[in-house]
């Protein structure tokens, strides 16, 4: 399973950076942004925080001007490195040209590295009235915008609507269920204190994608149950895979309800007293 | 007086190829707004501390994510929040929106080059009270957890890195802390 995951999860990413087929362009007679497109190419090899990146991007910019993906390819070093003010002019530029092909990637970013739930809230909703077609993923491919939506709602305090749009999301149609979608929807129902629903969410993640996060949730669960002992086994399985690395994880950011060691040992010491 | 013609003719190639060089730096300089990499900081004599040296040199620096690791910090986010909670005194003002205070970590897990940034919720520059942006500059510039990122590939080789947090704050408090 995790195998399977891991390769759907390099898939959606590499979807995200793809550069876009040039011939495209062609067909629908368009031949400066063909041009644009070209050049663009010649990127391929660069690192895309290196001068090197960031001009050729320029040049395909001076073909023509409205090329949206020359804006969101230069964007991304900005994003990466935290100057949301350059980032927001270069990713905004890239949505003027191409609403549909950016705004679900403007908020997942917003969310990610931002924490900007309003934003992001207002970039999906448009972009859900604009196709429809299904909106897609974050830009890491880890979640479904609806997924990335509920957890704004939450950031804003608006906990009921993010567990209505992650049950409606795990209820529709042909969805693949993402990798900590059971974890995020488990730990709203904790905070609910509807603790039977939380289990069932932390048993399904455990089937789905076992990581540490479910079973220190399941350990916080069964303590609120004064199931002491039970809660201790899970706070052990938490243990050992926390020990092995299969813990929720993102190379940019601590992602929502990630857990961490201090949480582990507080919660041993709550329960051994 | 052939002399003087070759003098006057090197005089006149060099004048020329001078003045393509310094056409061709300034093309140069106007085609390429970019440093190394985006986001480099340059040593500033007037405003970085000179005690802080790099272990490697300006063209080594890598980013606290090139090797997947996540943010290098013992005790990770809660100590960050923590150490935050404990020491920022929260400050009566209306302004709210993102300040990100960006800087090296070098290869003993010693800080420099604190650079600052901020904006409002609408991605627009904007200063913060002094009281806020030197309060939370002053407690980055004392952080003492950070860790040098460990490349596995070299022997777990220690390596010079740029960092960043930015502080969401809502009318002079710190909501939250990111990455």
């Amino acid at each position: 399973m995790k195998l399977y995951l891991a390769i759907i999860f390099s898939f959606i990413s590499f979807l995200t950076l793809a550069q876009p087929n040039c011939n495209y362009f062609l067909h629908v007679g368009d031949s400066l942004k063909y041009e644009a497109c070209k050049e663009s190419e010649n990127a391929q090899g660069f690192y895309q925080f290196s001068k090197e990146f960031q001009m050729v991007m320029d040049n395909a910019l001076e073909i023509d001007s409205t090329y949206s993906y020359a804006y969101r390819a230069k964007s991304v070093a900005y994003l990466k490195s935290g100057d949301f003010l350059e980032w927001k002019r270069l990713i905004d530029l890239a949505v003027k040209y191409d609403p549909i092909g950016n705004l679900g990637y403007r908020a997942s970013c917003r969310h990610q590295f931002f924490n900007d739930y309003g934003g992001a809230i207002v970039d999906i909703e448009k972009l859900s009235k604009m196709t429809h077609e299904d909106i897609g993923h974050s830009a890491n491919g880890v979640y479904h915008l609806e997924v990335v939506r509920a957890l704004c709602y939450r950031g804003l305090g608006n906990n009921d609507k993010a567990i209505e749009i992650i049950e409606n999301q795990l209820a529709s149609d042909d969805y693949l269920v993402g990798i900590y979608d059971y974890i995020h929807l488990g730990v709203l129902y904790l905070e609910a204190g509807e603790f039977e629903k939380a289990k069932s969410n932390f048993e399904n993640q455990q089937d789905y994608n076992d990581l540490a996060e479910n079973h220190f949730y399941m350990a916080k669960v069964l303590k609120a149950q004064s199931k002491m002992a039970d809660a201790k086994i899970e706070l052990e399985n938490t243990i050992t895979l926390y020990e092995k690395g299969y813990v929720m994880h993102d190379s940019y950011v601590y992602p929502a309800d990630k857990i961490y060691w201090s949480m582990i040992e507080k919660e041993k010491e709550d329960l051994d007293q | 007086m052939k002399n003087l013609v070759l003098v006057i003719a090197c005089i006149s190639i060099c004048a020329t190829s001078c003045t393509s060089n310094s056409q061709r730096e300034i093309q140069s300089e106007e085609k390429e707004p970019y440093l190394r990499w985006v986001g480099d900081i340059e040593f500033d004599a007037e405003s970085d501390n000179s005690d802080f040296q790099l272990c490697y040199s300006d063209k080594d620096i890598r980013q606290y994510f090139n090797f997947s690791k996540g943010v290098q910090y013992k005790g990770e986010k809660p100590a960050i929040i923590q150490y935050f909670m404990e020491n920022y005194q929260a400050v009566s003002s209306k302004k709210s929106g993102l300040l990100r205070i960006r800087f090296i970590v070098n290869c003993k897990g010693e800080t420099g080059r604190f650079r600052i940034m901020s904006m409002n919720a609408d991605y627009q520059p904007m200063d913060f009270e002094p009281q806020i942006s030197n309060q939370i500059l002053k407690l980055t510039k004392q952080m003492e957890g950070w860790l040098p990122i460990e490349m596995d590939q070299m022997d777990n080789m220690k390596l010079d890195y740029y960092q960043y947090l930015i502080f969401k704050i809502h009318n002079g408090k710190i909501i939250e802390i990111m990455p």
